[in-house]
């Protein structure tokens, strides 16, 4: 037995959700809603962000992905806070793909900013429901009742009625027009360390990842992919795979030319994962490699460079740059690079998949179902919605599990051979047909006056951009990608932002901190420079540079930009850093994000070709944070990424195919490199916003600005020490 | 002749072709999914288990090598999820995505019996071969400086 509302109707409303797509079910009794029609009786599986049960069990969904980066704990955390609810008897579940849960898809760090204050009304409207079921149960008032940690007290005699035996009650409650939310000062779980719901279950090994599931009958599937994007299969001999014991089949995919279909491949199915990747060797193919055959990255980050260093499409312009330039004290210019990225989660890219003649099942490591109903749906010729995905905890996405090749993929499969397949990506596949962040050129040219104003600023990027994975004919990057620049809180009156040639030879996908990734390299490199160059400390440098900006819509973000670097670099020791030892400095950067804004101040040790990073003190305003510890998390997991991407991780293209293969020409960091962070979280009473990507974007600009300060060598290519592969 | 292995304990027979590293059985042959595919190469540390108490890479380790030895997996590490280093993990929220978090606590484990009070720089040795693209490694070795801790207390 359940309680009962669907607040649908007043849910919209009060959520002002464009999508239709939240359902509140305060508990629904299902009885009753599948007799209207509101939803179908599915047994237990109450498609509801509540399910509260008799006995006071209370399960709290969370529609968006989980990928580690502590959503499912931060959203439901908002519920049972305001719901009053005690977090020990609230099971955290994943929900299928499902409009009822809102938009799903996990990415542009949305989920909190998107999703809190609905989450919050949604715990806010089953408090009140269940207060007014035990208003009506002593025939006193709501307001002469109040709840706490799973019960609702009676203020005249403290007579308390535990949730679960109210359940049935409340159900029948009217839904509350617009839910009471509490004061920050009553939260007892937001802006706290809660520890995250699943982690028992992680440290036993029972959590359950899209590559864990098993199912009856369940076949296993290895593949090789095209190597080139927009090749195709030209021969292929399966006859030794065939021969191997435990093969079932051999299956060619061919390209699914959709933006997040299949590149194209060969798969072998068999009885494990084991036999189905030896078998896969045995394959003699031959790929017609079609135009991108001649993709050659070094060769084209050079063309880059030039792109950018000559006069290119006009995206944005304010002001006069000519004259700005012309009347110049200081010029200055540089040009940054870097490389294509690929995710490399620890969980590579897999999933199952049971294609029936009436139903298709999924279950994935994913941030996006709603993509996979889409895609499978297409491929299949079927309604989306009869698409059923499972929604499982990924080990590791940073973007790429937005994309649902690997799941196409096995639909593919499991509809040839009938039965439900597990397609698991080695690790070589997953490096070498990915998504990649973009390979990229930057080239700034700057003006300043006798003061150390920037008076005029010019900036030509060039990379192949996401857009191209839904416009392939596209040759430069779009204005609208370069809005980052022209939006710069920076202060520069005459600005010109041009968009330089960059046609794409393979598919290129959102990566953490996606541009910001290399707009913040630029940026904040390139003010560091021209720090420099006016003969000024870099911090006053930059503070005046935010200081110049006149924009009064952007003063509020400037002030808090200023503040955040302010913490970092005061926490880093920055006034002390003429103290330090030889060959040792600190080097700062602030960039906002995903409107986060993020701060570092890295402190190095430079021995001649040698960097080694000491400390890095991190200072973040995201608004009012969910899960202190989770904030904390995502910081330190930035700082080593924003390292792995500054110093070693870069895909490399050759005759139109990766060469990289595995970790060990895709060198990670390990934990040998691992500085010392300490992240600092100011509090704050501004919205919420997400923290999943920002944090990435200051490392790479605040490391080449410390190892510059330690040793005068300047890196404005990305990664600093590539390796050759 | 059957030739079997005992698994945390219980025996198993081996069932598959002496060639199949010890991972694959494990997770397709077994169920115990617990122990994870990373890489397949013996880069990344996240297939990690231990055969008579020593950590190995599940992943290039062929079940023909282990007939009658002793291997311990993630689910077989203590009965009820209270070594040290689970504890230890849990009290610093060590995982994030949580995926490598297996192998690195048997790599952990495997350590401390035999350096029970490991210096910094005898855990980056030790843990440099466990990958976390998460970037936990802050918070790993906190907390492997407080298993160590808790067990030089115990003795
Ligand atoms: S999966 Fe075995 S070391 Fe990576
Ligand atoms: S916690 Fe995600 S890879 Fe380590």
């Amino acid at each position: 037995m359940t309680i009962s509302n669907v607040s649908r109707r007043n849910f919209l409303k009060t959520a002002g959700l464009a999508t239709g797509g939240l359902v509140i079910s305060v508990a629904l009794p299902m009885n009753a809603l599948a007799e209207k029609g509101i939803i179908k009786d599915s047994g237990d599986e109450l498609n509801a962000f509540i399910h509260l049960a008799e006995n006071g069990d209370t399960i709290i969904y969370c529609g968006r992905c989980e990928m580690g980066q502590g959503i499912s704990t931060a959203l439901p955390s908002a519920v049972a806070d305001e719901m009053e609810a005690d977090w020990q008897r609230v099971t955290v579940k994943q929900g299928d793909a499902d409009e009822k849960y809102g938009p799903q898809a996990t990415g542009g760090s949305a989920s909190i900013r998107v999703m809190y204050q609905p989450m919050r009304e949604a715990g806010a409207t089953a408090k009140a429901m269940l207060i007014a079921a035990a208003a009506k149960v002593w025939k006193t008032s709501a307001e002469n009742c109040f709840a706490q940690a799973h019960f609702v007290i009676n203020k005249t005699n403290q007579q308390k009625l535990a949730y679960g035996e109210l359940a049935s009650i409340a159900a029948n409650m009217p839904v509350p027009e617009k839910p009471v939310l509490k004061k920050k000062s009553d939260f007892n779980y937001i802006g706290k360390e809660l520890p995250r719901h699943d982690q028992a279950a992680v440290v036993v090994g029972k959590r359950i990842y899209g590559v864990d599931t098993k199912l009856p009958g369940l076949k296993y599937a290895a593949m090789i992919h095209c190597p080139v994007l927009g090749g195709a299969l030209k021969s292929l001999d399966k006859t030794e795979a065939l021969k191997m014991k435990g093969v079932i089949d051999v299956i060619e995919i061919p390209r699914f030319n959709i933006p997040f279909g299949s590149i194209g491949g060969v798969a072998v199915v068999a009885d494990n994962s084991w036999t189905a990747q030896q078998a896969v060797k045995k394959l003699i193919i031959a790929w017609d490699l079609g135009e991108n055959a001649i993709y050659d990255t070094k060769e084209y980050k050079q063309q880059l460079v030039k792109n950018v260093e000559k006069p290119a499409t006009l995206a944005a312009e304010r002001g006069d740059i000519e004259q700005a330039f012309g009347a110049a004290k200081h010029k200055m210019s540089a040009t940054y690079t870097g490389g294509h990225l690929s995710h490399a989660p620890m969980e590579p890219n897999a999933s199952v998949v049971w294609v029936q003649k009436d139903s298709c099942e999924v279950w994935a490591s994913t941030q996006s179902p709603a993509d996979i109903q889409k895609v499978l749906g297409q491929y299949l010729k079927r309604e989306p919605k009869d698409i059923v995905v499972h929604v499982a905890m990924a080990g590791g996405a940073f973007g790429r599990k937005f994309k649902c090749d690997y799941v196409h993929e096995a639909a593919v499969l499991s509809e040839k051979t009938g039965v439900p397949i597990q397609l698991t990506w080695t690790r070589e596949e997953d490096m070498r047909t990915g998504y990649y962040h973009s390979i990229n050129a930057q080239h700034i040219e700057a003006s300043m006056d006798e003061q150390g104003n920037v008076t005029g600023w010019l900036h030509r990027a060039a990379f192949p951009s996401i857009s191209t994975l839904f416009d392939p004919s596209l040759v430069r990057t779009p204005a609208n990608s370069l809005e980052d620049i022209t939006n710069h809180l920076f202060g520069i009156e005459n600005c010109r932002v041009e968009s330089g040639d960059a046609k794409a030879h393979t598919r290129i996908g959102w990566y953490r901190a996606v541009y910001a990734i290399f707009y913040g390299f630029a940026f904040s490199t390139f003010a560091d420079e021209l720090a420099y160059k006016a003969g000024k400390d870099p911090l006053s440098f930059v503070n005046q540079l935010f200081d110049n900006n006149k924009n009064k819509e952007q003063q509020a973000n400037v002030k808090r930009a200023k503040d955040i670097l302010a913490i970092a670099a005061d926490k880093s020791g920055w006034g002390n850093r003429k103290s330090l030892p030889k060959g040792q400095a600190i080097g700062l950067a602030v960039h906002y994000s995903f409107q986060s804004f993020v701060a570092m101040a890295v402190h190095v040790e430079v021995n001649g070709d040698d960097i080694k990073v000491l400390n890095v003190d991190c200072a973040i305003d995201c608004g009012q944070v969910l899960n202190l510890d989770g904030a904390t998390a995502q910081m330190e997991g930035a700082v080593v990424m924003g390292m792995s991407l500054a110093l070693s991780t870069e895909i490399t293209f050759r005759e139109g195919a990766v060469v990289n293969s595995n970790f060990h020409d895709y060198p990670v960091m390990r934990i040998t490199d691992m500085p010392n962070v300490r992240v600092h979280i100011p509090d704050s009473d501004e919205s919420p916003t997400g923290l999943g990507e920002p944090g990435v974007a200051p490392f790479a600009p605040a490391l080449s600005n410390a190892v510059f300060a330690a040793s005068g060598k300047r890196y404005r290519d990305l990664p600093f020490k590539p390796m050759s592969v | 002749m059957k030739q079997s292995m005992i698994i945390n304990g219980k025996a198993h027979e081996i069932t598959v072709d002496g060639d199949m590293p010890l991972l694959w059985f494990l997770r397709d042959n077994l169920e115990f999914t617990g122990t994870k595919f990373g890489c397949g190469s013996g880069l990344c540390g996240a297939c990690t288990v231990h055969v008579d108490g020593q950590a190995i890479r599940s992943c290039i380790t062929p079940v023909s090598t282990l007939v009658d030895k002793k291997i311990t997996t993630i689910e077989g590490l203590s009965e009820k999820g209270d070594h040290p280093l689970q504890k230890a993990w849990l009290n610093n929220n060590v995982p994030q995505c949580g995926y490598c978090q297996a192998g690195q606590i048997m790599n952990a484990a495997s350590l401390l019996a035999v350096n029970a009070a490991p210096t910094e720089a005898e855990i980056d040795t030790a843990m440099q071969g466990n990958i976390c693209r998460c970037g936990t490694y802050q918070r790993i070795k906190k907390a492997i400086v407080e298993a160590a801790d808790t067990l030089s207390k115990e003795v």
